[in-house]
């Protein structure tokens, strides 16, 4: 009996407490192990430097490479040492251009121009210029870059602003048939340290490619150029930011059709510690190589940068006397040849050989035969007019006429005009560098030289009739002197 | 013994016997508490205060049996490194004993979102804003030396270079990824490169793509950890006050504007788990 009495008691204790345990707990939640990463596991990557470009036995050349500093040009002259230090290894001069104004002139002897993410816009004569210098056989290098954009925020209205480089440059290049497009590469798959540093293994056939197997850029845009060559290409895991698709006709590096415009999308490869990255300074390397390789074919519109040698010899054909507007005129030829230190020196013989500045009347014209003859000219027996190939019939009175031929033994520049004072006014507006008053085609230039000499009469007239006062009469007003 | 001595003996015996266990059984079982689910509300930014405020809270959670869930209520689009991280790892300590549920509300980014994969399951609304996979970092400037500040050091004032800073960008990034990973595993319908695009997607998508796991409410989400718990009859509570909790202040995370606009980037450079809203940008 008692015995039950315990169990009834036990039964009346526990009922309440199950009956509540099991009102509000229905089993155990399961005991488990939460996994979480193991951070300790991570390595940072480092980049992957490759084999640096070796410095021996490169091969020593010359040119100046000017780089574009007038157009606010996002970046530091740190940003691309390298490539500027790959030029003056090979024997290049490194110069920049500041302002917009000395761009023509600049371009008359550099080889190449690099213009580096531009913030301010190319005028259309800035434009002009750069085609002519490319046509002329000038290299023009264009880096653009996915990160050196303007953005500007407008805090009150939350908008922003942006400013990408492609937009600068397009214009430029659309000459070229090239385009940046205003995107930027990535591949999540594999990068190099993060998804917008791109691999490229893919390379198009040409001396900017030679010996790279694989170079990696950094924040890059797209280019592409129907006509042209994509020097690297990205592999069908890289994408464009634009539509995150891959887009074979397009990389991370273009070469015009005419190979004289380099375009890349990114300059960060160039900077430390990127430039020797993988086959980056290979890369720098055949850029150098590739800018060095501009050489301009010299037309008149390169003056005063036609001569190469260090003396031009300024030979007077007979008819010219060495009169004191004709030396002053050869002195202000003199200080324009400073710039490129060459020196002048007057030569009393038909020079064989070198640089020479020849000047001469159309009267000349058979002493001079060997300077004339391979332009085809032709002096009519009437004495009026000179034909010229491209040029047809031309008056000899007023005009003056340049004929520029380039040499092995030197470089001749041939002033011809119909009077000596013709001549000097010539050779002074060659001397100014300013062609404007010419038409030049080539290697042939016709230049207005005033009226001339010949075109005014023994009265010093215009040939017509010359009005001469009538004496006064008494009829005429008098003056206060009488 | 007569029939009221018996009588008695009977009451005497149901008393002792029955009522007393009952009412010792009915004031043992009182002790018993009622489950709790506790609920941790997130509306900001994931910064030392806020970070601090919710690990209180897990704490409490952890410390107290009667809660025997809790669930995360996210409208937040991330914030700092090493605060997320602290509370992703104080989440794991607490999801080892108890079940934690997910709801999103406004927002589950970045850092929030790398809160919520340590979690069991995860509620959306259909146009919640889930994922954003990602870190974001300020690069430090280029070393350079000032007139008037002495430093022993290249980096003493610049903590690393750029380019290490980009790729410890990158360490952060694979931890996040290894969380996701192991956070959501086979639920996960989508591969490692659409987990590291950095897009952030409506609720709906985001169950389709097994960012998330359903759509859903907070009630929803309590009900879930309630079932995840095995508890029944349960009461839902905020943990915040529980937690001794009390509204404080801080500096602000975010840049407020001159014209008291609160911008959404951070005010301080440095690395951030962070989901900062496109702007409309014009070309």
């Amino acid at each position: 009996m008692k015995k039950n009495l315990y169990w009834i008691a036990l039964a009346a204790f526990i009922i309440p407490i199950l009956a509540r345990g099991l009102m509000f707990y229905r089993g155990f939640p399961n005991q488990r192990k939460v996994a979480t990463p193991d951070y300790q596991a991570f390595i940072s990557s480092q980049p992957p430097i490759g084999d640096i470009a070796l410095n021996k036995n490169i091969e020593q050349t010359s040119g100046v490479i000017l780089f574009d500093l007038a157009h606010a040009n996002q970046y530091q002259p740190a940003d691309v040492k390298s490539l500027q230090e790959a030029i003056e290894k090979r024997g290049g001069k490194v110069e920049s251009i500041s302002d917009t104004t000395s761009l023509e002139y600049k371009l008359k002897y550099a080889s190449a121009l690099t213009v580096i993410s531009p913030s301010t816009a190319f005028s259309a004569d800035e434009i002009r210029i750069i085609k002519a210098f490319v046509h002329r056989g000038g290299k023009l290098l264009v880096f653009t870059d996915a990160t050196h954009g303007l953005v500007y925020t407008d805090f009150f209205s939350g908008s922003t602003i942006s400013y990408p480089d492609t937009n600068l440059v397009n214009p430029l290049l659309t000459a070229f048939d090239i385009s940046v497009n205003n995107d930027y590469l990535y591949n999540i798959e594999e990068h190099e340290g993060n998804f917008r540093n791109i691999y490229f293994e893919s390379f198009e056939k040409n001396d900017l490619t030679l010996n790279l197997k694989q170079v990696a850029l950094y924040g890059t845009h797209s280019i592409e150029s129907p006509s042209g060559l994509v020097l690297l290409r990205g592999t069908d895991a890289t994408l464009s930011s634009s539509n995150d698709a891959h887009d074979p006709a397009s990389g991370g590096a273009v070469l015009s059709e005419n190979g004289n415009v380099l375009v890349f999308g990114d300059f960060t490869f160039l900077s430390s510690p990127y430039q020797n990255v993988l086959d980056n300074s290979t890369l720098i390397a055949n850029i150098a190589d590739f800018a060095l390789g501009g050489k301009q074919n010299i037309l008149l519109e390169n003056f005063p940068f036609l001569f190469t040698q260090p003396v031009l010899q300024v030979y007077p054909a007979p008819e010219v006397q060495l009169t004191a507007e004709i030396i002053s005129a050869i002195s202000g030829l003199q200080t324009s040849l400073k710039i490129s230190e060459i020196e002048i020196r007057i030569a009393t013989k038909t020079p064989r050989d070198g640089d020479v500045l020849v000047l001469g009347t159309f009267a000349d014209a058979e002493e001079l035969a060997s300077y004339i003859n391979p332009f085809n000219i032709s002096l009519d027996e009437s004495g009026d007019t000179i034909t010229l190939k491209n040029f047809g019939d031309i008056g000899r009175a007023g005009n003056g006429i340049l004929l520029f031929e380039e040499n092995k033994n030197g470089n001749r520049l041939t002033l011809l005009a119909e009077t000596p004072e013709d001549l000097i006014a010539l050779l002074s507006t060659v001397s100014s560098g300013s062609f404007y008053g010419c038409i030049l085609q080539d290697n042939i230039g016709i230049c207005s030289v005033g009226y001339g000499g010949s075109f005014l009469d023994e009265t010093g007239g215009f040939g017509e009739d010359v009005l001469t006062p009538e004496p006064a009469t008494g009829d005429a007003t008098p003056t206060p002197a009488g | 013994m007569n029939q009221t001595d018996l009588t008695w003996e009977r009451i005497r015996i149901w008393l002792l016997w029955i009522a007393l266990p009952l009412v010792m059984g009915l004031i043992a079982a009182s002790a018993i508490p009622r489950p709790v689910i506790g609920i941790i509300q997130l509306n900001d930014a994931i910064y030392p205060l806020s970070a601090r405020e919710m690990i209180t809270q897990i704490n409490y959670a952890i410390d107290n049996p009667e809660i025997r869930a809790v669930v995360l209520a996210f409208d937040s689009p991330g914030g700092t490194v090493v605060d997320t991280e602290a509370v992703y790892m104080e989440l794991s300590r607490l999801r080892a004993k108890k079940p934690v549920v997910t709801v999103v509300n406004g927002m589950s980014a970045s850092g929030a979102y790398y809160l919520s994969v340590n979690t069991d399951y995860i509620y959306a609304k259909p146009s919640s804003l889930v994922g954003n996979i990602g870190v974001i970092g300020y690069l430090p400037s280029t070393p350079v030396i000032f007139e008037d500040i002495i430093s022993t050091g290249p980096y003493k004032l610049w903590g690393s270079p750029r380019d290490a800073e980009m790729r410890q960008i990158e360490l952060i990034k694979e931890g996040f990824l290894q969380a996701v990973l192991l956070g959501r595993g086979k639920r996960l319908n989508i591969g490692k490169e659409v987990i590291l695009s950095g897009k952030i997607w409506a609720g709906t998508e985001a169950v389709r793509l097994g960012i998330a796991d359903e759509l859903g409410t907070e009630n929803d989400a309590i009900k879930k950890a309630a079932k995840l718990a095995r508890v029944a009859n349960y009461r839902s509570v905020g943990l915040y006050h529980l937690a001794g909790l009390q509204s404080s202040t801080a500096a602000p995370f975010f840049i407020q504007s001159s014209e008291g606009i609160t911008l959404p980037y951070p005010t301080k450079p440095g690395m951030y788990l962070l989901f900062i809203p496109q702007l409309p940008v014009k070309q």
